[in-house]
């Protein structure tokens, strides 16, 4: 490629930027930036100028209103990933202190709470079966003998409580039993010493919080597009990961059409860690594809023809977590790849690992990001490497002598303060020696054989930082398209530029780079919840959180059949979904732009059919075990052996009496009311109240989850309308009292029993009304759908057994006394249901935030357990 | 309370300007500007510090939209920008440039000419560093069109001169446009930046007038000082000009050494081996090999004819004289564990052979004597040569053959 004889005009300056920075809103329009001396005028009569930024670019319209799915959603529920509100301070008092000042808070001491909870063996396994003798939990005054030896905690818990209950309050005085049993024990208590533990927690909650206000682990994107051969059918692969833990691969063939379609099954590999990033690139007719996770990476070979089975290569584990993975475009089975280390390596499948560069510090200033990207250029021998400071080209064969700078983050670049390389990304298949760099704020195209000065720059404008990009070519004299994908907003932008056009001035050669048309918005993937069939409230809701999840990848096709062009923009979301759009080229010069209005605005009939598949695949899919979610789940083998809960051999008759009670009313589709034994027949049910306002509960709770404040029902329903309700009966009881005088005995008993069973009907069958299709808090032993592997199976049944709680049987195991109330006290608790049924994944999203050593995974799917397939 | 008030001032300013920036983005022109002309309020109580003020994206979004909307006009767009012009005093100069670039492409060169005078006399108060940089632009610019006119004149007059009279009055202001356009040109290619046509035309101007040694040290500098950039054009321009000097080969080739050095992709590297190989000097020669193998490194070479033939070509001689056969085994010693997969796989054998036939020939003689007659590429090529029975490829078959020990001793 011959290098443009005249470039466009420009200061050159050394040092840190100074232009002072900031998100620029529209900083991008209205701007030609310089010209040039071009085109095709006659020069002798006047002469003709080019824009750099402004030339016409051709014209792209979507074909549709929205994204349509490509792929119907897979078995088992999407998990999403923490949200701010999971990880931070929240109380009526915070919030207050934080209108000012726009700091987060993040919420320590409860992340060190669900630990302890979550995790008590490993936070106080040894001392605590020291100690086990020493503590007494029971209510009753400890004997003479023992109480030299033991002390009673049954009133630091309740301090405890308290405390929990205060919370928030900014009267809060800590009290001094609680402060004088920490500074006794905290020295010693812990399994891990406190101080470390907390510094632990600390830096992990730090990590999950700068994940959240930007996540770059997902740079480069998890999707690929390995297009169908030059003269081949137009069948593509698309490769992309899915799984509830993101950890399966799946090589999809795609046939092309209107709507691409899917074709046959995919192949699918299971590996031990989340995707982060699917590179692919197409060497000698074949495809490799490099998929890299936090601490492994391989490669995949695919030939060319479609329909073959991808042949697994090689698989490299490292210690830090990989940053980068980038495949040659120029030699088969060569890769690049960067460690948070700061180490890049070239890999060749042949001949094995080879390090170009190991330094921790940042390149041009210093900066605290361990994030390190690297790629090939239009030597197959010069690697580029970058970090958050710039980017550099190394020679492999002599990394430390031969290398120069490519770009800088400073006044070079005219960069803004602040600003920093997000995505670098070799244009190769465009023009040999280009490159794009991405930063907060803009684009820049890059030449390597001018290095420092761009040849293009352009402020995106973008609301999150571009992680993702994706190059579309153009036949000579035509513009490159450039897609530039944000993750959490989804964003996505079409460019378009030249890398070259004719040129007078240079004397009838190619002349400079310069980006054509203005840049175009493209739908997300929320985009489409609009469009989407009415749904309930809380489908609605679960839909929303579906479909706003974080794009992931980016990918893009561009089809040519005869005259019409078009192209294919496939996105992948953290949930697994992979969306598409069509654009169709308009060659005729602008008529008068469509306006809104027009067809724009509403679906046609085939992708509405797509929504309707998708929608009901997503219901099929996500149709979890009933409590899976909705109430917690308990293991008894943390509080027992197992040699605790054998009861005597063979069923006892209550037992035998309650299967077939239970039997029974599920062969009736009934509900249990009661544990009671049957003989105990239950009382009738009380004549319902009528509430103040004068519709009957059901509908006013129905009425209130159409509005959209169930949870507000909810709430006041549990807390005030039990006091109001216990006013109201304690009225009636009076009234029926003054009105009949005396009463049998039994009657009486029979009254209080009404109260009872009334306040207990609350609890119990709030989440059946919510839900009629899901069966009550009993049956929860059903087992996940056959067939699903990835489903992980609820904690073992959380159903307390009556009959396993009374004294004599607990006697009978060897239960000591005074555990055995704590114990009947602590089941009776989650027999109650649901305490907070519309977050229903909070808790579940909060426990991801602890320290372990597996983090988000292990408590997805645990996919470390399973036997990978090749060692991944 | 006015600072509720001005909370959701700016609320529903920022909501109008993500409105606006909705509607460019999707190419709505007409509902971009409906938008804009509500945004226009928000000049009125400007209480933002941010580095971009409501004016200046008024001035963005104006002109974006103006430059697309169907009913717009060129008077539209001039009346448009002068009046963001008086909105910002910082912003002035920036906005004069944009008007000019808009006005060049449209081909209004004399109503630019005019606002670049304008932009020249304006002053207020002092510079800050940007507007120095913006003023140094606009007087270069200025002195472009200078040059332009200047180049018409002169060809108005060589025309005349053809056709034998001289005409004093056109050649008068000939030199007038020459002294404006040197006094500006001269100043801007003196800061460190990429001025490419500005040095063009500046040398272009010297070389008319004969002062050669000012057009050289204008490209020395231009080439040769590091506080620019490392612009391969400027060593394009120093080569050119020295060419046409008809400079002694000597420098020439220093000249385009320093270019190999920086880009050895350079696509001046034919020219260079070329120069190199007919040297009598052996180290010259030598470093035409080297250069033609650096060339040869990059992707956008790979399927470069011209090149291969050079290549082959002075592998050929090499062989035929079997003298420095190590030239050849030390630059083969850094490229052959991944030259035979870049090069010569049997994959590109196949698209070679069936898009460009000589360069398949190519290819396959350096193939041939680097690899060896069981190199793929080499067999692939010369069986499919041989079997369309072209005498050229059984040639090359024959030439491989006879050299084969050749290999032997270069992959030793």
């Amino acid at each position: 490629m011959e290098f443009p004889a005249a470039l466009f005009p420009s200061y050159f300056g050394a040092g840190p930027p100074q232009e002072e920075g900031g998100p620029a809103p529209l900083a991008g329009w209205g701007e030609h930036g310089q010209v040039l001396e071009g085109g095709p005028g006659r020069r002798q009569v006047q002469p003709a100028f080019v824009p750099r930024r402004g030339a016409t670019g051709e014209r792209w319209e979507a074909a549709d209103a929205a994204a349509v799915p490509v792929l119907l959603p897979r078995a088992g529920c999407w998990i999403p990933s923490p949200a701010p509100q999971d990880i931070l301070y929240r109380s009526g008092l915070c919030k207050k202190l934080r209108a000012g000042k726009s700091r987060a808070i993040l919420d320590f001491t409860r992340q060190l709470g669900h630990f302890f909870v979550d995790h008590p063996e490993d936070a106080f396994g040894s001392l605590g079966r020291l100690l086990h003798k020493n503590f007494y939990l029971g209510n009753s005054k400890l004997q003479r003998p023992a109480r030299s030896s033991t002390i009673r905690m049954t009133a630091l818990v309740e301090d405890i409580d308290r405390l929990e209950a205060r919370r928030g309050c900014p009267r809060q005085h800590l009290a001094s039993r609680l402060r004088w049993f920490s500074h006794l024990c905290r020295d010693w208590l812990f399994e891990v010493p406190l101080g470390l533990l907390a510094d632990c927690l600390h830096e992990e909650l730090m990590q999950q919080w700068s994940n959240l206000l930007f996540d770059d682990s997902l740079t480069g994107g998890a999707l690929a597009w390995l297009p169908p051969e030059d003269r081949g059918t137009p069948v593509g692969c698309l490769v992309h990961p899915g799984g509830q833990a993101m950890n399966h691969l799946y090589f999809q063939d795609v046939v092309l059409e209107e709507l691409p379609r899917t074709r046959g099954a995919p192949a699918q590999f299971e590996l031990s860690g989340r995707i982060q990033q699917v590179a692919a690139a197409r060497v000698d007719g074949q495809d490799f594809v490099g998929v890299r996770s936090d601490y492994h990476c391989g490669v995949w070979r695919l030939l060319g023809k479609r329909g073959a089975v991808p042949t697994p290569l090689q698989v490299i584990h490292t210690d830090v977590p990989a940053s980068c993975l980038t495949v040659s475009p120029h030699l088969p089975g060569e890769l690049s790849v960067c460690t948070q280390s700061g180490t890049v390596y070239l890999w060749s499948v042949e001949t094995g690992l080879q390090q170009l560069r190991h330094d921790p510090q940042t390149m041009f200033f210093r900066d605290h990001s361990p994030w390190r990207w690297s790629d090939f250029t239009a030597h197959p021998r010069v690697l580029s490497c970058a970090d958050r400071t710039g980017l550099q080209c190394l020679d492999a064969r002599a990394p430390k002598r031969c290398h120069f700078d490519l770009f800088k983050v400073g006044e070079e670049a005219g960069c803004q303060q602040g600003e920093r390389v997000v995505l670098p990304m070799y244009l190769g298949r465009a023009h040999p020696s280009q490159y794009l760099v991405t930063t907060q704020f803009s684009v820049y195209v890059l030449d390597e054989r001018l290095p420092l000065v761009p040849v293009l720059k352009w402020a995106h404008m973008m609301k999150a930082p571009p992680l993702f990009a994706h190059l579309m070519p153009g036949k000579p004299g035509r513009s490159h398209k450039v897609l530039l994908g944000a993750s959490r907003t989804q964003e996505l932008l079409l460019l378009q530029y030249r890398d070259s056009f004719w040129g007078v001035s240079s004397g009838g050669s190619q002349s400079a780079c310069q980006l054509a048309g203005t840049p175009q918005k493209l739908h997300s993937i929320a985009g489409c919840l609009q469009h989407l069939p009415t749904q309930l409230p809380h489908r609605h809701h679960l839909l929303q959180q579906r479909l706003t999840a974080p794009a992931a990848g980016l990918a893009a096709t561009l089809q040519e059949d005869g005259p019409h062009k078009s192209m294919l923009i496939f996105q992948l979301s953290e949930a697994g979904d992979v969306f598409c759009q069509r654009l169709t080229h308009n060659a005729a010069q602008p008529p008068a732009p469509p306006s809104r209005d027009e067809a724009t605005t509403a679906p046609g009939s085939s992708p509405l059919f797509e929504y309707r598949r998708w929608l009901r695949a997503l219901s099929r899919a996500c149709k979890e075990p009933p409590g899976h979610t909705w109430s917690p789940s308990l293991s008894q083998r943390r509080l027992f052996t197992r040699k605790d809960l054998e009861g005597p051999v063979g069923p006892s008759s209550l037992q035998r009496q309650m299967r077939q009670r239970l039997r029974q009313t599920m062969k009736e589709g009934g509900l249990i009311q009661h544990w009671a034994p049957l003989a105990l027949q239950p009382p009738p049910l009380p004549q319902a109240l009528e509430p103040a306002g004068g519709l009957d509960p059901l509908s006013a709770r129905l009425t209130a989850a159409w509005a959209g404040d169930w949870e507000q029902w909810w709430e006041e329903r549990t807390s005030f309308s039990v006091a109001k309700r216990q006013q109201a009966l304690r009225e009636r009881r009076r009234r029926q009292k003054r009105a009949q005088g005396r009463r049998s005995l039994s009657a009486s008993f029979t009254s209080s029993l009404t109260y009872q069973s009334e306040l207990s009907e609350l609890s119990d069958t709030g989440p059946s009304v919510l839900s009629p299709g899901r069966p009550p808090l009993l049956s929860q032993e059903a087992s996940p759908p056959a067939g699903s592997p990835l489903v992980h199976s609820p904690a073992t049944s959380a159903a307390p057994d009556e009959a396993l709680l009374s004294s004599q049987s607990l006697r009978c195991r060897g239960i000591p006394k005074e555990r055995r109330k704590t114990l009947r006290d602590y089941l009776s608790v989650w027999a109650e249901g649901p305490p907070e049924p519309p977050e229903p994944l909070g808790s579940q999203a909060s426990q991801l935030c602890i320290p372990s050593s597996q983090s988000q995974l292990s408590s997805a799917s645990q996919p470390r357990r399973k036997r990978p397939r090749m060692g991944f | 309370s006015s600072n509720e008030h001005k909370l959701n001032f700016r609320k529903s300013k920022e909501a109008c300007l993500s409105f606006i920036q909705d509607a460019l983005l999707q190419k709505e022109w007409k509902r971009a500007a409906e938008f804009l002309t509500c945004y226009i309020e928000s000049l009125e109580k400007d209480y933002s510090r941010e580095h971009i003020g409501p004016s200046e994206m008024i001035w963005r979004t104006g002109a974006e939209i103006l430059w697309h909307h169907s009913q717009s006009s060129m008077k539209e767009f001039n009346c448009f920008m002068e009046q963001m012009k008086t909105l910002g005093v910082k912003r002035y100069l920036k906005v004069c440039l944009e008007h000019v670039f808009h006005l060049l492409c449209n081909g209004q060169i004399d109503e630019a000419y005019q606002n670049l005078s304008l932009a020249e006399s304006w002053r207020f108060g002092e510079q800050t560093a940007i507007q120095d940089k913006e003023m140094k632009l606009i007087q270069a610019y200025r002195g472009l069109l200078d040059y332009y006119s200047w180049s018409k004149q002169k060809n108005i007059l060589l025309e005349n001169s053809e056709d034998g009279f001289s005409d004093s009055a056109v050649e008068q202001e000939m030199h007038g446009y020459f002294r404006k356009a040197a006094v500006n040109l001269k100043e801007i290619i003196k800061i460190p930046g990429v001025w490419d046509i500005f040095v063009k035309c500046y040398v272009d101007l010297l070389e008319f007038y004969g002062d050669h040694n000012e057009a050289r040290q204008v490209l020395n500098e231009y080439a040769y000082n590091s506080k620019f950039p490392a612009n391969p054009n400027a060593h394009v321009y120093l080569y050119q000009f020295l060419k046409r000097q008809r400079e002694p080969k000597k420098s020439l080739i220093s000249a385009l050494k320093i270019l190999h050095d920086i880009v050895p992709s350079h696509e001046l590297m034919i020219d260079f081996n070329t120069m190199l190989q007919k040297s009598k000097k052996r180290k010259k020669r030598r470093l035409g090999l080297e250069v033609i193998f650096a060339a040869l490194d990059y992707a956008g070479w790979k399927e470069n004819v011209k090149a291969w033939s050079c290549l082959a070509r002075q592998v050929k001689q090499i062989v035929i004289s079997e003298k420095h056969l190590d030239w050849i085994k030390q630059e083969w010693n850094s490229r052959k564990d991944w030259w035979p997969a870049f090069h010569f796989s049997r994959y590109l054998a196949k698209r070679n052979w069936r898009e460009n036939k000589s360069l398949s020939y190519e290819k396959a003689l350096v193939a041939g004597i680097l690899l060896g007659k069981g190199c793929k590429y080499f067999k692939y090529v010369s069986h499919q040569g041989c079997k369309a029975q072209l005498k050229r490829f059984r040639m090359l078959k024959k030439f491989v053959n006879r050299h084969n020990p050749v290999y032997l001793r270069i992959s030793g």
